[in-house]
């Protein structure tokens, strides 16, 4: 019995990840009507960027070097968006599509090029984990439940409390309606993109400091956040979350019953089987940045 | 020479495969990100057959056969989406392909791969059977685009570039849409199969790892960078990224630069996608709208 | 549009038929080696040791007065790789002898062209049991895994336990070395509670460390590398799970205690072991010591260093430098040639064999286990 809480419990703690990725994706999603492959770079790019200024140059401990990472992360972001999305966005549909899954193969391949194929770490010691109820978590692992709790309370504050997110929100309606209602139309691609980068580069960051960094490390990741969106309906923050929170468990718990092989098989039998049979999501009512 | 021959078969064999692509994606319009999972399940079928003892003619034509039923198969469901999510849905089928081939050890023997396959018996092995491969290659990736040639020239062919173009459009010409797709799937899959066989047959040594994300990419390349929706364009292309990608190996690089060669490969094939789709989306043999 | 391709590839043609033509003044030698690629960490460790061994080789002269030199092909770590390199070293190059890939798989991908274009391969880092069946030109200096699962079954026998938990890697080593351990172990009469492979290349095997967890074993044998066996300590150490781990000999590295720390006290493993306390083995001590100062000897580069030079030694012996001729000279230089790495004797298939030693990490130190 123990060994299945335990695994619920992980489930949430890389449900909780899954569901920033997953947001991030979602927003994107929501306000320009694509799916960015490349947004599981920008993950990936989070978490190296963070161990670029952990290590000789700079030499910050990690909670310092954070925030440089975070801010490089979000300049990639923007770049994607000015100098490959923008111009495509008005084009063909498989122009952008295939864009995008090179550009996710380039910046991969950049993060190879830069810190080699192997798995790196940001050389912190091994820590017992808390044990309580015969469960055990670590302090890691609380700080990225809390990490996703915090973000995305800010991200519901800025939804309903602020114009800027209220501008979001109409933009993921109607894009041509609010433009010509006033909103501005660069503010509000500066914020999805800044905030996507910002949850991307964050969960990357905590992924890592839980586990290692490795190039794949963004497409695996994009692949469940996909998922995740999906479940929640495309362009739906919340569902969304629901949806990174249920992949996590589903995948974690599902290890129980099939080979460990298969672990990243149940996250794409899941997309398959939401595809074909609910495409607009399990928790999503209908699409938008709500 | 022999060098030479061998890159002319390898060209060849990806020709076969970015022709049965460019039926989908350039003529069809379907974003099939993951034709990959084809030519993989063409070339372990017909190796563990030829393995087991079937000669290899045989093997070869039921890998087709087994390609082109997996095709139909994935289609008739995945067609319900579109775009973007039947693109994702492709890339994720093949994905799931690989974990397939990776974890049923007890078919396909795994990460070990299946070494020693044979060569089809008139041609034996070693490098004196070089030449009567290629004129073998030759001749079958002639008898591909002839095929292809015939379909796109006949109704078929403008009935699809309609769908293509316009799905309502063709709906009110009469054109039975879904029908049209499912037959372009199928034949597409089935020349994968035919690529996937011959590759299996050729380098008589196939695994998990043959099959990956990068295939996609690089056959996606081959299309895009020679011109969709005309028949010499994948042809072309799998020229030119065949040539280039051996072509490296010859450059005069410096030892400790070594490790930089695949990921600079990769960076160049990322940036090549996105620029093609910036500048020139129509590739360099752009199709004849006559 | 297609002639400027064609053009331009018949250019690149002429040039490397410039680039790798090599004077009737040499003797040239094949590579095909991990340089780029996940194995790009130790390919570079492979190269520099067969290139200390190289520069050994002619500075006593070379092949019978001629300079030996390596023409290193890069695999990708890649079979595929491995198979497009071996291809243009047999075929462009034409050389008689090649040193193979190191991934077992990688290997067998290419024996069957080696064989059949009658090349010797040697191979310095390849355990798969099933390289021994590969043919007559097909060498390795390197002990198959036959020899290394029993070695682990006779650890466990040694150590008492009769029933644990088998994990590994699920690629050609892993899987091919916990077969030969299983069958080895069952006929011991021992019982394995759970069996399981593991991708490698994860960062997070907290689902394996849990199902290893439910089994409630008192050891686990995880036949496992470096970087996943680390990933694995660290996740069992969060959740406190206290078990003997026994691991092969891929995981024996200080790598695996720097990433791992307090996690990996007390590992027992078995490896592949050659005294270093012979003459050989300090001449390459000290000679890469002199070449490379202050570069740790790499993994495996000991087995490297002495395959480049027992193919010196039979190329000088070779009668011609026909094929068969230099493989009959390679049979006959490798009886009782004591290497770095021991004696080097290759038996009916072209294998070597091995006495397994047992190591151990305690203090955060890898030690021999007594």
């Amino acid at each position: 019995m123990i060994y299945y809480l335990q695994l619920i419990l992980n489930g949430i703690i890389a449900g909780s990840i899954y569901a920033l990725f997953a947001v991030g994706l979602t927003m994107v999603y929501g306000v320009f009507r694509f799916i960015n492959f490349a947004h599981g770079e920008l993950i990936a790019w989070g978490a190296y960027l963070a161990l670029l200024f952990t290590q000789t140059l700079f030499s910050l401990p990690i909670y310092y070097a954070v925030l440089p990472a975070l801010a490089l992360t979000i300049a990639i972001g923007l770049a994607q968006e000015r100098y490959v999305y923008r111009p495509l966005r008005h084009g063909n549909r498989i122009s952008l599509l295939i864009a995008s899954i090179g550009l996710s193969y380039l910046l991969r391949n950049a993060i190879r090029i830069i810190w080699g194929s192997d798995l790196m770490t940001y050389g912190l010691k091994p820590t017992r984990g808390f044990a309580f109820a015969g469960l055990s978590i670590t302090g890691t692992q609380i700080s990225m439940m809390a990490a996703a709790v915090l973000f995305l309370g800010g991200l519901y504050f800025l939804f309903t409390r602020t114009m800027l997110g209220k501008s979001l929100r109409a933009v993921a309606d109607n894009m041509e309606l609010a433009v010509i209602m006033g909103i501005n139309m660069k503010r509000v691609s500066l914020t999805v993109w800044s905030l996507a980068s910002v949850f991307a580069g964050v969960g990357g960051i905590l992924l890592a400091l839980d586990t290692n960094l490795e190039p794949l490390m963004g497409l695996t990741n994009m692949i469940k956040a996909f998922a995740a969106m999906l479940l929640g309906g495309a362009g739906n923050v919340w569902g969304a979350l629901l949806g990174g929170l249920f992949i996590g468990i589903a995948e974690n718990v599902g290890v129980a019953f099939v080979s460990p092989g298969y672990k990243d098989f149940i996250s794409f039998v899941i997309i398959i089987v939401v595809l074909l049979f609910r495409p607009k999501g399990l928790f999503g009512i209908l699409g938008g940045v709500r | 020479m022999d060098y030479l021959l061998h890159i002319l078969i390898i060209a060849l064999i990806y020709s076969i495969f970015a022709i049965s692509l460019n039926l989908e994606l350039g003529y069809t319009g379907l974003y099939n990100f993951g034709h990959v999972a084809f030519f993989g399940i063409g070339a372990y079928t017909s190796a563990l057959l030829s393995l087991a003892g079937l000669p290899v003619a045989v093997s070869m034509v039921c890998g087709m056969a087994v390609a082109g039923g997996a095709g139909a198969v994935l289609a008739i469901p995945a067609l319900r989406l579109s775009g973007d999510y039947f693109g994702i849905a492709t890339l994720v089928f093949a994905e799931m392909a690989r974990l397939f081939f990776l974890n049923e050890r007890w078919l396909t023997k795994g990460p070990m791969g299946l070494p020693g396959i044979p060569r089809p018996g008139w041609i034996g092995g070693g490098v004196a059977a070089l030449p009567m491969f290629l004129a073998f290659c030759t001749l079958l990736t002639i008898a591909a685009f002839l095929i292809i040639r015939r379909l796109t020239t006949a109704p078929f062919g403008r009935a699809l570039k309609v769908v293509r173009e316009d799905e309502y459009v063709a709906q009110a010409l009469g054109k039975n849409v879904l029908t049209l797709k499912i037959k372009a799937i199928t034949v597409g899959s089935v020349l994968a199969g035919l690529a996937g066989g011959l590759w299996a047959h050729y380098i008589t040594y196939i695994s998990p790892g043959d099959f990956t994300l990068t295939e996609t990419i690089l056959v996606l390349l081959c299309v895009v960078l020679g011109g969709r929706g005309t028949n010499w364009g994948p042809v072309l292309g799998a020229f030119v990224i065949t040539f280039f990608g051996e072509s490296v190996r010859f450059l005069p690089i410096p030892m400790d630069f070594g490790h930089f060669v695949a990921p600079l490969q990769g960076m160049v094939y990322g940036g090549v996608l996105i620029l093609i789709m910036l500048k020139r989306p129509e590739g360099l043999l752009p199709e004849y709208k006559g | 549009m297609k002639k400027f391709i064609i053009i331009l590839a018949g250019i690149c043609f002429l040039l490397s038929g410039v680039l790798t033509t090599t004077g009737a003044a040499e003797v040239v030698v094949g590579a095909v080696t991990p340089l780029t690629g996940k194995l790009a960490v130790y390919g570079q460790g492979f190269q520099q040791a067969m290139l200390l061994a190289l520069d050994e080789v002619n500075a006593s002269g070379g092949i019978n007065g001629k300079p030996m030199k390596i023409l290193f092909e890069d695999n990708t770590s890649t079979s595929k790789g491995s198979v497009s390199a071996i291809q243009k070293l047999i075929t462009i190059n034409k050389f008689p002898v090649i040193f193979g890939p190191a991934a077992s798989s990688n290997f067998l991908a290419v024996c069957p062209i080696a064989q059949q274009n009658k090349t010797i391969l040697i191979g310095a880092e390849s355990a798969a049991d099933a390289i021994s069946k590969c043919g007559s030109y097909v060498f390795r200096v390197f002990p198959s895994d036959l020899l290394q699962g029993k070695g682990v079954a006779e650890l466990i026998k040694y150590l008492g336990y009769k029933e644990l938990l088998l994990t590994y890697v699920n690629n050609d080593w892993g899987v091919g070395l916990a077969d030969v351990f299983k069958e080895q172990f069952l006929k011991d009469g021992g019982r394995l509670l759970d069996e399981f492979a593991y991708d490698e290349g994860k960062t997070d095997y907290r689902s394996e460390i849990l199902r290893i967890k439910k089994a409630s074993p008192k050891a686990v044998v995880n036949l496992t590398y470096i970087k996943e066996g680390a990933t694995m300590l660290k996740q069992a150490y969060e959740i406190s799970l206290n078990v003997q781990w026994i691991m092969g000999s891929a995981a024996k590295s200080p790598k695996l205690v720097e990433l791992a720390g307090q996690a990996a006290e007390g590992i027992i493993g078995t490896y592949p072991t050659f005294s270093q306390d012979t003459p050989q083995y300090k001449v390459y001590k000290e000679a890469w010591e002199k070449k490379y100062p202050g570069k740790k000897t790499p993994i495996f580069g000991e087995y490297n260093y002495d395959m480049v030079k027992l193919t010196a030694k039979a190329l000088c012996d070779a009668k011609s430098m026909s094929v068969d001729d230099i493989r009959s000279a390679l049979i006959n230089a490798s009886k009782g040639f004591i290497g770095a790495t021991g004696d080097k004797t290759f038996d009916a298939n072209g294998d070597v064999g091995a006495t397994y030693g047992r190591w151990t990490v305690k203090g955060g130190n890898i030690e021999d286990y007594k």
